[in-house]
């Protein structure tokens, strides 16, 4: 379970302050597939950097599998977010360095996995975005759609307690961002947590609930009947 | 650990990392070279002369009117220089150690030219020779005055008693003891033979740039030459004040012939190995400079690689890579590339030692110097990569989410 | 549009100071130290008479014992014996010729007050002073007929003139030598070869010698013999004047052969000569005679010392490292604008233009790193006199070559130190610059 309570974050530079987040309060369940949506600068990606451990807050709570992440220590906040979740980015954020292996190998190193299980996982999430056969192929070597999945994959190869997706899709054309949805869908089906950042409505549809932001502050949270 | 990936990574980035390597051979290769060449000349520079330096100096004196009498002048100069107080001896000699000009000569142990001669030094002193020098006897005794044979300009031949260095006794008879040497005849150049009526611990010949600088003989002669080489011995401490004395003193009591400025033995060693100091000198000058230069360069390439990847490693952070991962990361991949430079520098380290050894005739290189030189250099590209490496794991993990 | 590109090369420069600093330096660094060396180095190895240095040859013949050879490498000594240098100069086969060495005079001045004072001499034959191109002040060498004639005259040089007689034009006045009287009969102008080809033997980066006076005073008036003085076998008899009957060598001799016709007729001469005191009984050895010109002369005696060698390899590798750092800099420069590329290719700019703007850049670091290793060149040299002293006087000077060579390898070294870089940094995809904005 992830949970924030009134939590807000600001922003600060010399000349100004941003109320990125104004106490906003969130509950997301073992299995739940939630779509944050809103307009620039609503906060969204904000909310998703507290979710994922990204950055801190400066009011409020948030319980992350009952841990209370407030005063975590930098490397346990790393250890915390390494087995809880998993991240999707809008720029898919592949390691251009590495080929795919490699680059689904990054969490499970992290995690201090074995060699023979990160390679049975590595494959096994590889072969469940369909690309286990371009195993040894570059980032650069791959279309959009196919990149994404891989970083679908490596978010997927640690079993994290919750995949963190940002606009997903943001950087595909229609039919391949249809795609990459369904293979989202597929994942939800089997008993992933998903929570999506996006400000496409129509992606939003597919969730089973969708919270909308809009000046740091949760401004609607609809469940929707599947 | 993470070798494998790095590894991977460094192969489709390789600018940065040759760029490394290559500075890291090169300086290996000339502050491994520079530091061995630096050793070996310090230890010729420390190598003792056999005589007392501290208490020593020496000024020449040459007649130069057609009718000087040398006869005369020894006598009186001797006798002024042995009066001063001060002084504690005086003696007039052919050549100085270290001084650079001297003769050399030709010893055996037969006549005739189907013996191989050992070169030597050629000293000629009377028979307060050791004692104002300094040296010391390993074996036999000093000169008495009834040794000394009065030597004249344009005289050929040598004296019938001799000393020799350790040195050159070993040279001339190999696995004997000095005692056992003693009694025994030389042949100086195809002269009658000379006895060995003892053996001098260390008397370095005046070049000390001469492969066989150890090897003298000292032969008892009364110098009655017009142009003579005055050592003198003074009293610790009083030696410096006493050069420019005795030098007016002597000047002013014979007009017949000029007096050169006194010089320190410890001068004369200075002068003698002014190449050798000049040359470590400034093989010290490029080793910290290189070594600065080549941090420098490596700071420069890290951060390079850090600012190239700050996207990469926003996104390792969200994946789950503590700050120590982040570090360990660049150390590790700093560590690979460095070994990498390290072992080309090693073979080329080598190889710079092998054109010195074969074109320029310098000593070997002891590969404990390689080996100390890798050392050094792995904690200097370490070091030199920490900065960096710090910088690269304070990125924020979100910069993972940015998208400008 | 140069200009152009010199001002955004300017602006650039400025807005990265640091970095800019830490190239310049690193070339100027690396310049300053190569160019010490090879400035010693250059020094030490040139050709100290281009004009003659084909024409001008050392000549050695091997008069060494039979049983074994004059230097490990089986060349004959260096220098000849009197005998020897006297009958070829007796003998004039070439066109002119030099026989000579080092001596040694006390200056006795006039007043009784001034005490006498040591004078670096060489006793040469008449054609030195043409053969060598020497230029004279005042007066002249002395004639062949004066040699002759035994004579006791002597040219001195503008340094010693200037210390004997205050710098006058002193020819036609006498001077008290070691208690005997010569006449001034020339006074040389500033005249300083480097390396002192002549005599390398005895201080080849010295000065010329003080006072010169004819070949044959030296044995006429058994004048000191400096320098290095080698036998294979001892003086044969104990007066003042078997040294100039031994097989000792101490003379040199030189030759001018103007053509390839002379230096054959002259080599087969010398084969005559060698033959004919095998003949006598002397020259045990097999037939060994060379002639060197110049500059095969100043390599055959290894006058470029071995540390020199030594310094260049290591100087050229100190190089190395500062334009590997340089291009490693200008890497890590031009990354951080790659987004301005991209931009500028976006707003029309093609690749070459980019590149010749960036090239201007890297040119404009060069030659500001070169003209700091310059600076740190005339630093370099100040200070390896300082350390070398007496060793390398006269050899630390920058002459036009050098500075023109300084400023070249700075500019090519930076322009091969920024050709990666620049290219890297301009085959940016502008596309792939903009969309990531």
């Amino acid at each position: 379970m992830l949970e924030m309570r009134d939590v807000s974050k600001i922003y600060r530079t010399d000349a100004v302050q941003t109320h990125a987040l104004r106490g906003v309060s969130l509950q997301v369940s073992q299995g739940e597939f939630v779509a944050v949506v809103g307009p620039s600068g609503s906060g969204k990606t904000t909310f998703l950097n507290i979710a994922g451990l990204l950055e801190t807050f400066d009011g409020g709570r948030f319980l992350l599998d009952g841990n209370d992440t407030a005063n975590l220590s930098d490397s346990a906040r790393s250890k915390l977010r390494n087995e809880k979740i998993g991240f999707i980015f809008q720029g898919f954020n592949l390691i251009p360095d590495l080929n795919v292996f490699d680059n689904v190998d990054v969490p499970l190193r992290y995690r201090g996995f074995k060699a023979h299980e990160r390679k049975q996982r590595i494959e096994r999430v590889l072969e469940l975005v369909g690309l286990h056969q371009r195993m040894k192929h570059l980032p650069a070597q791959l279309s959009g759609g196919q990149q994404q999945r891989v970083a679908i994959a490596r978010a997927l190869a640690g079993e994290p307690r919750f995949l963190l997706a940002d606009e997903p899709t943001g950087n595909l054309d229609t039919q391949t961002a249809l795609g990459v949805m369904q293979l989202l869908d597929e994942i939800h089906a089997g008993g992933a947590t998903i929570v999506m950042v996006t400000h496409d409505d129509d992606l939003a549809q597919r969730a089973q609930r969708c919270v909308t932001m809009r000046d740091g502050a949760v401004q609607s949270d609809r469940a929707r009947a599947a | 650990m993470e070798f494998g990936p790095i590894l991977r990574s460094l192969a489709r980035n390789k600018t940065g990392a040759v760029l490394i390597a290559l500075q890291i051979a090169f300086t290996m290769t000339v502050v491994v070279n520079a530091y061995f060449i630096i050793g070996d000349r310090q230890a010729r520079m420390q190598r003792p002369s056999g005589v007392a330096e501290e208490t020593l100096f020496h000024l020449g004196s040459a007649g130069y009117t057609t009718n000087y009498d040398a006869v005369g002048s020894l006598a009186q100069d001797l006798q002024l220089l042995r009066s001063t107080p001060g002084v504690v001896d005086a003696v007039a000699v052919n050549q100085i150690p270290l001084d650079s000009s001297g003769w050399s000569s030709g010893a055996k142990t037969a006549p005739g030219n189907e013996h191989q001669s050992v070169p030597t030094a050629m000293y000629m002193g009377d028979h307060r020779t050791v004692a104002t020098f300094g040296l010391k006897l390993v074996a036999g005794r000093d000169f008495t005055e009834a040794d000394v044979r009065d030597r004249v300009p344009n005289m050929r031949g040598w004296p019938d008693k001799l000393m020799v260095t350790q040195a050159l006794a070993a040279q001339l008879w190999p696995d004997e003891a000095p005692q056992a040497v003693l009694g025994r005849s030389v042949y100086i150049g195809d002269e009658a033979p000379a006895t060995v009526i003892a053996v001098i611990e260390k008397l370095q010949a005046p070049w000390s740039g001469w492969s066989q600088v150890e090897q003298s003989v000292l032969v008892p002669e009364k110098l009655l030459w017009p142009s003579v080489n005055y050592m003198v011995r003074t009293e610790p401490g009083q030696r410096d004040a006493l050069m420019p004395l005795v030098e007016e003193a002597l000047a002013t009591s014979n007009t017949q012939r000029i007096v050169s400025a006194p010089e320190s033995m410890d001068d004369t060693r200075k002068r003698s190995y002014a190449l050798d100091a000049g040359v470590s000198r400034i093989l010290t000058v490029v080793m910290v400079l290189l070594v600065a230069i080549t941090a420098l360069g490596v700071i420069g390439l890290v951060s390079f690689s850090v600012r190239r990847r700050v996207k990469q490693i926003g996104t390792r952070r969200a994946l789950g890579a503590t700050r120590a991962d982040i570090r360990r990361y660049f150390l590790l991949e700093n560590f690979i590339i460095t070994s990498v430079g390290l072992v080309m520098g090693a073979a080329l380290t080598v190889g710079f030692n092998m054109w010195t050894v074969s074109a320029l005739g310098f000593p070997k290189i002891d590969l404990a110097y390689v080996a100390g030189g890798m050392l050094l250099l792995w904690v200097v590209g370490l070091l030199a990569a920490l900065g960096p490496a710090q910088r690269a794991c304070a990125i924020a993990p979100a910069v993972a989410t940015r998208t400008v | 549009m140069l200009a152009y590109y010199f001002r955004l090369a300017a602006r650039s420069i400025r807005a990265n100071w640091l970095v800019s600093t830490l190239m310049i330096l690193a070339v100027g660094v690396g310049i300053g130290a190569c160019m010490t060396i090879v400035t010693v180095n250059y020094l030490m190895g040139k050709d100290p008479i281009p004009a003659k240095s084909a024409q001008l040859f050392a000549v050695q013949l091997d008069s060494w014992s039979p049983d074994e050879p004059a230097n490990d490498d089986g060349s004959p000594p260096d220098q000849l014996t009197y005998m020897d240098a006297a009958a070829l100069l007796q003998a004039a086969a070439a066109p002119r010729q030099v026989a000579m060495m080092q001596t040694a005079f006390v200056l006795q001045p006039d007043d009784a007050q001034t005490r006498p004072f040591p004078l670096t001499g060489r006793a040469a034959s008449a054609d030195f002073f043409s053969m060598f191109d020497v230029p004279f002040l005042y007066g002249q060498p002395w004639s062949a007929d004066t040699e002759a004639s035994g004579q006791q005259v002597a040219v001195l040089t503008r340094e010693s003139n200037e210390k004997i007689f205050g710098g006058i034009d002193s020819v036609g006045r006498t001077i008290r030598l070691s208690g005997r009287v010569f006449t001034v009969v020339g006074v040389l102008d500033t005249w300083r070869p480097m390396p002192r080809y002549y005599d390398v033997t005895n201080s080849p980066f010295g000065e010329p010698e003080e006072v010169m006076v004819p070949f044959q005073l030296h044995r006429a008036l058994q004048l000191p013999r400096r320098g290095n003085t080698n036998c294979w076998q001892p003086v044969g008899d104990e007066d003042a004047d078997a040294i100039y009957r031994s097989e000792c060598v101490f003379t040199q001799f030189w030759v001018e052969l103007p053509t390839t016709e002379a230096r054959q007729a002259y080599a087969a001469f010398l084969d005559g000569y060698v033959e004919a005191q095998k003949a006598a009984g002397r020259f045990a050895r097999p037939l060994n005679n060379r002639l060197s010109d110049v500059n095969q002369w100043l390599k055959d005696q290894k006058v470029v010392d071995e540390n020199a060698r030594m310094m260049l390899g290591v100087a050229v590798m100190f190089l190395v490292v500062c334009l590997l750092n340089t291009i490693g800099l200008l890497l890590a420069k031009f990354v951080g604008k790659a987004p301005e590329i991209g931009l500028r290719r976006a707003l029309g700019a093609s690749r070459s233009t980019l590149f010749a703007q960036y090239l201007v850049e890297s040119v404009t670091v060069g030659a500001l790193g070169g003209l700091l290793g310059l600076l740190l060149t005339w630093f370099g040299l100040l200070g390896v006199e300082m350390l070398f002293g007496n060793l390398v006087r006269g050899l630390v000077r920058l002459d036009g070559v050098m500075v023109g060579t300084a400023l070249l390898l700075a500019i090519f070294a930076s322009v091969l130190a920024g050709l990666y870089p620049t290219w890297r940094a301009c085959s940016v995809q502008p596309a792939a610059q903009l969309k990531s904005q």
